[in-house]
């Protein structure tokens, strides 16, 4: 029971290592062993989560390695913790049983899934750590064990888009890494994440601008995988990479790890009383705002479908940290709850793609026409997540808009609202860009080929049945969302 | 039981929808009589619903802040005429898409904005009114393009900008509110928004623009309405009748919500509603005289009769106290203009069916030997164009009694009544336009002498069920028209508590004073007739009169303001976006000469130039594409570091 939390860390790690010294042959053996893998590891995660939530934090609370009083890689799960490690523990079985399918067609599968388990394993790291030196550890391993999935084409693209992502991540980090170094200079003594801050208030008084300098290095440091202008480059380069790794790993557990890093930073770490008002929350929320306009019109320019995407999910990444600058609880709610919906629609929209690259080899905007009358359980449920991506209600994005909305408005910064024009321009240029997308599925204009539509299919079973859970649940999640946004209302006000 | 019936009324066709798939499969009769019959059976749970004035329904938790339904008053009307007109159209469904394809489609949609138009009816509070609103808005979309012709794509696509961008709007209108009150029930606003400081009466002047522009752009008011002269022609005739007779009352029910809970004798405000009003009221009857295509002189008719129910909107708020005509004009004009559209658009998809076209020259004399439909489409002419002794003259009086009242009132007090007698009179010039409009589609339909070479058209030109609900729809204004303090005066009594109208009086409407605004009206029409349309908008062509379209092309205010003003919003945007990301390459080309030398090239697969990551010309976008800026990153990174420890 002691160590019981570092199980489902190390675990699919060890796991993916031994994947890759057993190196097997047949499928289904293979097949059978990463699923189990993946499996076991949610269910050891989830039940963490719930043994947390019924006897307390400090239940499963442990120390991997001390090096002093102050560091040490240490667990623990807390609220936010909760709400990220039960996103991805949910969402990697089902993108797992997607993979297998999807993967047959790319090769090099022994080594493809042995680092989609160690990532598996460090993104819940990053989920469960309790200070901030055990989250810069795995932050910086999420980098190294992603790269390989990244690059998994190996061709020039793959190596170009891999190369750019590795700088891009560790140059952040090193940002990020200035903040820590001051958070332990500046706070109570330890890196251990508490509500409203670790600083100490003595010891900041007159160096209040050298720490929010720091501050916005240290935001932009972890923002650059949550892809924040104008670092945003390498996460639409990366959709080179195999479609699960853009579902799970672009549209989810990397970029998500950013914001919630920041999340960690804002009110974890510098706290958000310290930082509201100041010249720092107007520079971080300015460069919010800029991207999740720039992203919009990015994603409206680009013909190709899962570089769109990619584009999308840097302006939708924006929301949430634009949410997350408000410095308020609301404000953190709103992007937790952005965050939740975010990555279910998300992930089912990059696995359509998936499919339609799969089936149909088809990887431009303009030339799906009418592929919505062959592949219909593709596009019917592309379709439900473009409009709950738009934030049609009732589907889910809406709730998350309106959470951070609200809480923008509540705020009564004066850039909040520039932030909420910007949402609302956003959300039509989302329009745009999904519309076309569907409208142009249903309704063809101009000459078809029907020899070669007719030739399309569907993907298998394996593959439209996560579609379809995916789909069934986000829009579950969105109709029944009283327990869910209690729980993050708890969540944002540091009662969890 | 009465939770139930809501629940059933909502959320039964949006459940249903999706049937039509596996019954089509099966048989189209069986997919057919499943369209007739759910209708049917949600007109008989609205009937009930009657039963049961204060019913409410909360379900707590769902779409993130919970929905709240209530019935009663103006709710269940609206109520009752949606679901009479859905059951209607969907008899005369079958046999308008008897020859089509993909009319599944059609009808999954068509059932899925029935229940979202429950529920925005149905809504006890705004955030639940948005809920429905929005997906009101995405799922009649299909119904626009459902032919699939260029222009329906292009009138979708107007469409859905003008409710993309109208329902963003109102979102804004809607957050504000919720700061200021901190609630969205509808029942509270009129008390907190009396309550309000002073100071903070502006926010709730920006948050009713805001749901203003947000109602306004569905209902189809002035400058908004541009996607109602386009949709209309290009929907199937089905929809069409229920887009412009029940769809447009959606945004006019918010207007109403707005302007009497929010701004109950507020000057100002019904200052705007009741400009913008006569505005839309005098154009939409202008358009509609110069159109000569069947469905958009409909449309833009249909505009006009919205602009009537805004100036009774308007008009309650200028009487405050004693707002019963008013009030009870504007609920009867909405009532009457649903079950007329109804008529008229129904008339237009059965003579659409028979001819395949809309254009009044080839429709020239095709109703002649068509009786059934001849009377039918004339009461529901008549009814449009105020005619004494069917329904909409009804309304119309009131409307205008009210205008009257106002202006007595206003003389009484020593003020000068300039204004509203203006008002009146255009009222009564958009009245008279309507009846030359109408003149105008009937005299050239069932009355003129037959175009040369038009077919007889079948003897079976209408199915049996599309005469049924025609004949029910013309039954109803007729019956409404003759007996009007029976039906409905207490109808509009019942509707009007919602709208907080006092008691009233009854009126005598056979009388010379409330007949004389009818005949003002019905002159000027004739007037305009024989004077304008006879002389300017037709012209002999050999042994034939010939209908011309005379409405500038050029003059659009879609194609004039708006595309252009959104083209050039496009490009000053992209011209900021590509600013900003060329700063940042500048910096690093300065940063590049002084301290690196270049990096080594950039690969550039040789067969894949579309792939975007790779400018064809290196130099183009330094940021993302160099070694030497990462290094620089990281560099920058260390350096910061090494002064603190140092510092």
């Amino acid at each position: 029971m002691h160590r019981f939390l570092t199980f489902p860390i190390l675990l699919p790690i060890l796991l993916g290592i031994g994947l890759l010294c057993l190196q097997p042959k047949s499928r289904r053996v293979r097949s059978s062993y990463i699923m189990a893998a993946v499996l076991v590891t949610s269910v050891l995660s989830l039940s963490c989560i719930a043994l947390t939530l019924l006897r307390g934090e400090q239940a499963l609370a442990c120390i991997l390695v001390s090096f002093s009083e102050s560091f040490s890689i240490s667990l623990r799960i807390d609220g936010a913790s909760m709400v990220y490690g039960g996103i991805v523990s949910v969402l990697w079985p089902l993108v797992t049983a997607y993979a297998l399918d999807y993967m047959s067609h790319e090769g090099h599968e022994n080594r493809f899934f042995s680092f989609w388990l160690m990532a598996y394993g460090v993104v819940l790291g990053i989920a469960y750590s309790e200070d901030f030196l055990s989250l810069y550890l795995f932050y910086e391993l999420l980098t190294l064990a992603t790269l390989p999935l990244v690059m998994h084409g190996m061709d020039e693209k793959a190596r170009y888009a891999g190369r750019q992502y590795v700088v891009y991540s560790l140059s952040g980090a090193s940002f990020a890494f200035i903040g820590m170094v001051f958070l332990l200079n500046y706070g109570v003594g330890h890196l251990n994440f508490t509500y409203g801050g670790v600083l100490d208030p003595n010891l900041i008084a007159g160096h209040e601008n050298t720490l929010l300098i720091v501050f916005v290095a240290a935001f932009f440091g972890f923002g650059v995988k949550a892809a924040i202008f104008p670092f945003y480059k390498w996460l639409p380069d990366a959709s080179v990479a195999p479609t699960p790794v853009s579902a799970l790993l672009h549209a989810v557990a990397v970029v998500k790890a950013g914001a919630f890093a920041i999340v960690r930073l804002i009110y974890f770490g510098f706290g958000a009383d310290f930082l509201r008002g100041t010249w720092a929350q107007n520079v971080v929320m300015a460069a919010t705002i800029v991207t999740i306009v720039y992203g919009s019109a990015r994603a409206l320019r680009t013909p190709h479908l899962k570089r769109r995407l990619a584009f999308s999910t840097v302006s939708n990444l924006s929301y949430i940290l634009f949410s997350l600058t408000l410095m308020t609880p609301a404000g953190l709610l709103g992007g937790l709850t952005h965050m939740v919906y975010h990555a279910f629609v998300k992930i089912t929209m990059f696995c359509c793609a998936g499919a339609i690259i799969h089936k149909s080899g088809r990887e431009y905007v303009y030339e799906l026409e009418d592929c919505g009358r062959v592949m219909p359980v593709t596009f019917a449920t592309f379709t439900i997540s473009s409009f709950a991506l738009i934030g049609l209600p009732p589907l889910g994005g809406f709730a998350g808009k309106w959470m951070i909305a609200e809480g923008a408005v509540a705020s009564g910064n004066p850039m909040a609202y520039v932030g909420i024009g910007a949402l609302i321009l956003s959300t039509l240029l989302t329009t745009l860009y999904l519309i076309t997308i569907v409208a142009r599925a249903y309704f063809p204009v101009g000459q078809l080929d029907t020899a070669a539509l007719d030739r399309i299919r569907d993907p298998g079973w394996s593959m439209k049945v996560p579609l379809i859970l995916l789909t069934a649940s986000g829009v579950l999640l969105a109709l029944v969302s009283d327990g869910l946004i209690r729980f993050l209302a708890l969540v944002s006000q540091g009662v969890l | 039981m009465e939770g139930i019936l809501i629940a059933c009324l909502v959320l039964l066709p949006m459940l249903a929808s999706p049937a039509v798939y596996p019954l089509r499969r099966h048989s189209r009769a069986w997919r057919n009589h499943f369209v007739r019959t759910l209708p049917l059976i949600e007109l008989a749970c609205a009937a009930a619903l009657i039963l049961f004035p204060d019913a409410q329904l909360t379900l707590p938790g769902v779409c993130g802040l919970g929905l709240h339904f209530a019935a009663g008053s103006l709710r269940t009307l609206l109520v009752v005429t949606a679901c009479f007109l859905w059951a209607m159209t969907g008899l005369n469904s079958p046999a308008y898409f008897a020859h089509a394809e993909g009319c599944n489609r059609y009808y999954c949609f068509w059932l899925l904005t029935q229940g979202a138009l429950m529920g925005v009816f149905l809504a006890a509070d705004l955030f639940t009114l948005f809920v429905f609103f929005e997906m009101m808005s995405f799922t009649s979309y299909v119904w626009v393009v459902q032919n699939e012709t260029e222009e329906a794509l292009r009138a979708g696509g107007t469409y859905l900008a003008v409710a993309v961008i109208g329902g963003m709007t109102l979102l804004v209108g809607l957050l504000l509110l919720q700061d200021l009150f901190g609630t969205l029930e509808i029942s509270q606003l009129r008390a907190l928004a009396e309550a309000l400081p002073a100071e903070r009466r502006t926010q709730l002047y920006v948050a009713g623009g805001c749901c203003l522009v947000g109602f306004g752009a569905k209902a189809g008011m002035f400058p908004l309405h541009i996607w109602l002269p386009k949709a209309h022609p290009v929907a199937p005739a089905p929809a069409s009748a229920l887009l412009s007779g029940i769809l447009t009352k959606s945004g006019v029910f918010g207007v109403l919500i707005i302007s009497r809970y929010l701004f109950w004798a507020d000057l100002p405000w019904n200052t705007v509603v009741l400009a913008l009003g006569v505005v839309t009221m005098v154009l939409g009857a202008v358009l509609a005289v110069f159109s000569i295509d069947l469905k958009r002189t409909l449309a833009c008719s249909s505009m006009s009769q919205i602009g009537f129910i805004l100036v009774g909107a308007a008009m309650q708020g200028y009487l405050s106290g004693e707002n019963a005509l008013a009030a009870w004009g504007t609920v009867l004009h909405m009532l009457n203009h649903s079950l007329i559209k109804l008529v008229l658009f129904v008339s237009a998809g059965v003579i659409y069916v028979s001819t395949h076209s809309l254009n009044l020259n080839d429709l020239r004399g095709w109703g002649r030997n068509k009786p059934w439909l001849k009377g039918v489409f004339f009461i529901g002419a008549a009814s449009i164009a105020g005619v004494p002794g069917f329904s909409g003259y009804v309304s119309k009086t009131l409307l205008h009694e009210s205008i009257v009242e106002y202006i007595h009132l206003l003389e009484h007090e020593g003020l000068s009544a300039t204004a509203f007698q203006a008002v009146e009179w255009l009222f009564l010039i958009s009245g008279g336009l309507t009846a030359a409009y109408m003149t105008k589609l009937f005299v050239a339909i069932f009355v003129s002498p037959r175009a040369s070479g038009l077919h007889l058209g079948l003897r079976e030109y209408m199915s049996r069920e599309t005469s049924v609900a025609l004949g029910l729809g013309a039954a109803a204004l007729l019956g409404m028209g003759l007996t009007p303090g029976f039906t409905m005066e207490p109808l509009a009594e019942r509707a009007g508590t919602f709208l907080m109208a006092d008691h009233g009086h009854a009126v005598h409407y056979f009388t010379w004073v409330n007949l004389k605004g009818a005949c003002i009206s019905l002159a000027i029409g004739a007037a305009v007739y024989l004077l304008v349309i006879r002389r300017l908008l037709m012209r002999r062509a050999g042994s034939e009169m010939e209908y011309l379209d005379r409405w500038p092309a050029w003059l659009d205010l879609e194609n004039l303001v708006y595309r252009p003003v959104l083209r050039g919003l496009a490009f000053v945007g992209a011209f900021c976006a590509r600013v900003v990301s060329s700063a940042g390459d500048l910096m690093v080309l300065i940063g590049e000469k002084i301290l690196f030398t270049r990096a080594p090239g950039i690969f550039v697969p040789k067969h894949d130039e579309n792939f975007g990551i790779y400018a064809r010309k290196p130099r183009r976008s330094i940021v993302g594409d160099t070694f030497s800026f990462d290094l620089m990153l990281a560099g920058g990174g260390l350096i910061l570091l090494l002064l603190y420890l140092l510092l």
